[in-house]
């Protein structure tokens, strides 16, 4: 799953493309009584079909000394509801041959089964289920608290890289709760009671604070009468309001350096930059996802071509500007210098600097983006080669507070974007004002045996 | 497809730095360690079923009252996508697979070759290092040229190598123009790779920055040790990033012997799927095949000696202990792997609901995720459980695990894990078989471990027909304990590793069986 979602959100900028007119699949959008979203899109090419509900919650709502409450919630939703016991949900998808899976974002907790087709009553019958009727058992609780520890030092407490990166973002994210670690701390973890887990629920997990995604070999007529059956009984009550994260526009030059266990010193640059649930000006938005590929859009994109190949003096060197999240964003860089040439920290950084100079000063050539718009336009008939893709684009936008039809108008948005602007974007948001360094060293080398 | 070139390596930790921990995902399964792709199960004459309690079997007893499934069909196995799958050989010999899907205006091309780590001789890393150099240039063009080529096509290229193979990818539109000039730079890059000395020794330091990185996770350490162990004097012992030695001993010259004599027409495999007519698709695979160097196919892996059971503690400063209990397992194409296959569902191959999974996360909290699974490759690969857990838990997890695996071997599935399983792989393949990147790389799986065309069908009939006493004695056979291998990752743990820990003994319901650990040799090693 980590890797599916990794390989979302890496497809530079092209991973939320749109579907092209002559290639838009049919999709129906309303919402029950109880409040409940329900977006159904139809693909008709294979007998198997995706449901996904997606709830508004992530860690961004958490308060500070809760901190992992929605992930730890995400955990306890396989742990019983009101006709199944503590993981038998999961064994009877399971004996289906169905795969089912979950995660938590900033934003978001989202829960899936792709299946057979014919299943799909099953799917959405355990999902209204836990929706409202979860058992949240306090010996469970205690059992799966400790799971989750496991994997926090699995994920960041083992993965040096992982720690440097959440301690970035504490300092990237002055005021924003972005900067607050999805998985919780582990002091977190440790105080977390079962009292906090329900009253999480409670909150957060009503039908008018979700999104129910179908995508698959299903028609509008044979769905809905089921999502009625299932979903409709799910009581009407008002969530709790959400709260866009906002960041300081300028919060000044923040450093931090971090001696880790690591093998290779790195180098990490943040900007604090909007996102398309914060910009007034979505344009500029579109023009810093342009100018991520212009920078680290596939192998022949700048950064790849002049900083590995052409002056070799990065091993690596990428950029990363996630544009659908609900509160404002980071643009970051980040790469490793080239030790074979004694390449230090400093000179990788001058030498993305310089790049960066070059596109406030240059606007890119037609050239570029036109490799660009080819890549965007393929990407969207490549991604409805699997049914999973199509709806977490469409859930991860609705879940964002955005609205799911962007998916299919992004194309167009893109190619109103003028060269210019992706320099007036450059200019505007990659100061220094606006950035957080991070470099990240080997410890003192008596460490390792 | 997981691929383990370094520098895809190291964009990976890149995107993991920038994406960090804002994922978190419940249910991880461990991937395994070669990821060919995996001709799957498939479907399947109707299982004869008519015990009317067939649900209760399926699902457990008794059965939660949820209307849907008593709805359920359980008699009709789920409906899955047509499969027309078909194969020729071009002029000089190229085994061809190929579906038409006319569906999306897309198409997918992928040449295997045996050309992977496993022929790397004396020189660790070769086989990587070949692969990754195929789009670094050649005789015309640069690497600039060649990544702006397929990028302005909106084409997709990947390259990686594992240790039975090279891999070659291509992902293009079908209009004409895009699709022929993408082809037409393919074509180019088999035929006639230049390995510039700029571009090798560029990659050449982005390996030996991946080996470093390597040292950083416990996880590459333990899968190191584990596949060292196992093929002590056998090829797929050594790593296929290679050494930080042998990678810079490797010449331009080696460079290009190897691709003459592994990326040849005769070693290819050609699988294509996508919105191309069966005539269109001949002649593409012909006009592929034309660009390769004539060559005939390798010789096969030889089979390895088996080993004898050994411990090993690798020591890391880490929270966790990585733990790998496994052994050499089978070979594609091996009479077992039905029952194998359908067994390890049961034992740990099949997440929540599994035996592993029940007793160390369900029932223990004791890990994230464990899981466990057979490997078959040319030769014999490897069969292992992999875990990780707090360090002062390694030893309860590892005699859970030993319990739990040695309990299997002795009694097998019980009648309703069995029919639960049967009915979990009937309906998982029509989602293994749903996209065509899935099915052209079962496709090509099929080419290269000379599979029959219906494999996928036999498989299904075989795993339908399978009994308890079946899987049982396939386990025993293939499972050995006295060739069972033991791998811990973390920091020493004096005691607890040469003798039983008698307080967590007495936790664990394990009764019975010994832990391998005890009777069979300590070994410790640090690499």
């Amino acid at each position: 799953m980590l890797r599916l979602i990794f390989a979302l959100l890496t497809l530079p900028l092209l991973s939320f493309t749109a579907a092209a007119d002559e290639s838009r699949q049919p999709t129906h959008s309303y919402t029950l009584d109880n409040g409940l979203k329900v977006i159904i899109r139809e693909d008709h090419r294979a007998p198997v079909v995706v449901s996904q509900v997606w709830y508004k919650v992530g860690s961004s709502d958490e308060p500070p000394g809760q901190t992992g409450l929605s992930h730890a919630l995400e955990h306890m939703m396989f742990k019983g509801s009101k006709n199944l016991e503590p993981g038998q949900a999961s064994r009877l998808l399971g004996s289906l041959g169905a795969s089912e899976n979950a995660m938590t974002t900033r934003d978001y907790t989202a829960y899936y089964q792709t299946l057979s087709r014919d299943q799909l009553p099953v799917a959405l019958e355990l999902e209204a289920e836990r929706m409202h009727q979860l058992s949240l058992p306090e010996d469970e609780f205690l059992k799966e608290i400790e799971v989750i520890k496991e994997e926090r030092r699995m994920r960041v407490d083992d993965n040096p890289n992982g720690l440097a990166y959440e301690r970035f973002l504490t300092q990237a994210y002055m005021a924003s709760p972005y900067g607050q670690p999805v998985i919780g701390w582990m002091h977190d973890l440790d105080r977390m009671q079962i009292e906090d887990l329900r009253a999480w629920y409670r909150a957060h997990y009503v039908p008018a604070n979700a999104t129910l995604v179908i995508v698959g070999d299903v028609y509008p007529e044979t769905v809905k009468p089921l999502v009625e059956r299932y979903f409709g009984v799910v009581p009407a009550r008002t969530p709790v309001p959400i709260r866009t994260p906002l960041e300081l526009p300028v919060g000044g030059e923040r450093s931090l350096v971090q001696h880790l266990d690591v093998q290779l010193p790195s180098l990490l640059l943040g900007f604090n930059v909007p996102s398309l649930g914060t910009s007034k000006n979505p344009w500029e938005v579109h023009a810093l996802r342009l100018l991520d590929a212009v920078l680290d859009g596939g192998h022949s994109a700048r950064l790849a071509s002049n900083l590995e190949r052409g002056s070799n003096l990065a091993t690596t060197v990428g950029t990363n500007y996630d544009p659908f999240s609900r509160g404002d964003s980071l643009f970051s860089i980040s790469g490793i210098p080239n030790l074979s040439r004694d390449v230090s920290l400093e000179q990788l950084e001058q030498a993305v600097w310089q790049q960066i100079d070059l596109i406030k000063m240059t606007p890119p050539s037609t050239e570029e983006l036109e490799r660009v718009q080819a890549q965007l336009v393929a990407q969207l008939v490549f991604a409805q080669d699997d049914i999973n893709t199509q709806a977490t684009r469409i859930g991860a936008l609705e879940s964002a507070g955005l609205p799911w039809e962007l998916v299919d108008q992004d194309v167009e948005a893109l190619q109103a974007i003028t060269p210019e602007q992706i320099s007036d974007v450059a200019r505007r948001y990659l100061v220094p004002e606006r950035m957080t360094r991070t470099t990240i060293l080997p410890l003192a080398k008596e460490a390792q045996p | 497809m997981k691929s383990i070139k370094p520098f895809a390596l190291l964009r990976w930790l890149l995107a993991l730095v920038a994406l960090g921990i804002m994922l978190a995902v419940l249910l991880n399964k461990s991937p395994r360690e070669e990821m060919p792709p995996e001709p799957t199960p498939v479907a399947a004459e109707p299982v004869a079923s008519s015990e009317p309690d067939m649900a209760e079997e399926v699902f457990g007893s008794p059965l939660p009252a949820l209307e849907s499934l008593e709805q359920l069909d359980l008699e009709t196995p789920p409906a899955r996508r047509g499969l027309d799958l078909q194969h020729w050989t071009t002029s000089q010999g190229t085994k061809v697979y190929y579906m038409q899907a006319d569906e999306l205006p897309m198409l997918d091309v992928q040449l295997l070759f045996a050309a992977g780590a496993s022929r790397d001789g004396d020189k660790p890393g070769l086989a990587m290092l070949t692969n990754a150099l195929l789009n670094e240039g050649t005789e015309r063009l640069s690497a600039d040229d060649i990544a702006s080529g397929f990028e302005r096509l909106g084409a997709q290229f990947s390259n990686s190598a594992y240790r039975d193979m090279g891999l070659i990818t291509l992902r293009s539109l079908t209009a004409s123009d895009k699709l022929e000039p993408a082809l037409a730079l393919f074509a180019q890059i088999l035929a006639e790779p230049a390995f510039p000395a700029k571009a090798v020794e560029r990659v050449r330091e982005q390996m030996l920055a991946g080996l470093q990185y390597r040292l950083q996770s416990p996880g590459a350490q333990a899968s190191e040790a584990f596949w060292s162990a196992l093929y002590p004097e056998h090829p797929y012992g050594i790593l296929p990033d290679g050494q930080a030695d042998s990678l810079k001993a490797i010449s331009r010259a080696d460079l290009q012997r190897f691709h003459n004599t592994y990326y040849s027409s005769g070693n290819a495999v050609i699988a294509l799927v996508g919105a191309i007519s069966r005539e269109q698709a001949e002649q593409l695979a012909q006009h592929l095949a034309d660009a390769l160097p004539d060559g005939p196919a390798a010789e096969l892996t030889p089979e390895p000696q088996p080993v004898t059971a050994s411990r090993i503690q690798v020591d890391f400063n880490s929270e966790q202990t990585q733990v790998i209990v496994g052994q050499q397992g089978i070979k594609r194409g091996d009479p077992d792997y039905a029952a194998l296959y359908l067994g390890n569902q049961i034992l740990g191959g099949s997440g929540f609901g599994s035996r592993l999974m029940e007793q160390v996360r369900e029932n223990r909290g004791l890990a994230y995720s464990v899981s466990s699974g057979f490997t078959p490759m040319q030769a014999p690969g490897p069969f292992s459980i992999n875990l990780q857990t707090r360090n002062d838990q390694a030893a309860l997890a590892l005699e859970v695990v030993n319990s739990t695996l040695d309990e299997f071997i002795a009694k097998g599935p019980t009648e309703a894990e069995l029919a639960r399983a049967k009915q979990q792989v009937l309906g998982q393949f029509p989602l293994s078989t749903a996209s065509n990147s899935a099915i052209v790389g079962q496709l090509a799986a099929i080419g290269f471990y000379h599979l029959p065309l219906n494999q996928m069908q036999l498989f299904m009939d075989e795993v339908q027909a399978l009994t308890a006493e079946q899987i049982q004695s396939a386990f025993a056979a293939h499972l050995d304990p006295s060739q069972r291998v033991t791998i811990t990752v973390g920091p020493p743990q004096p005691e607890a590793d040469a003798e039983p820990d008698t307080e967590n003994a007495e936790q664990s319901e394990a009764e019975a069986i010994p832990a391998p650990a005890e009777t069979s040799p300590t070994e410790k090693a640090t690499p």
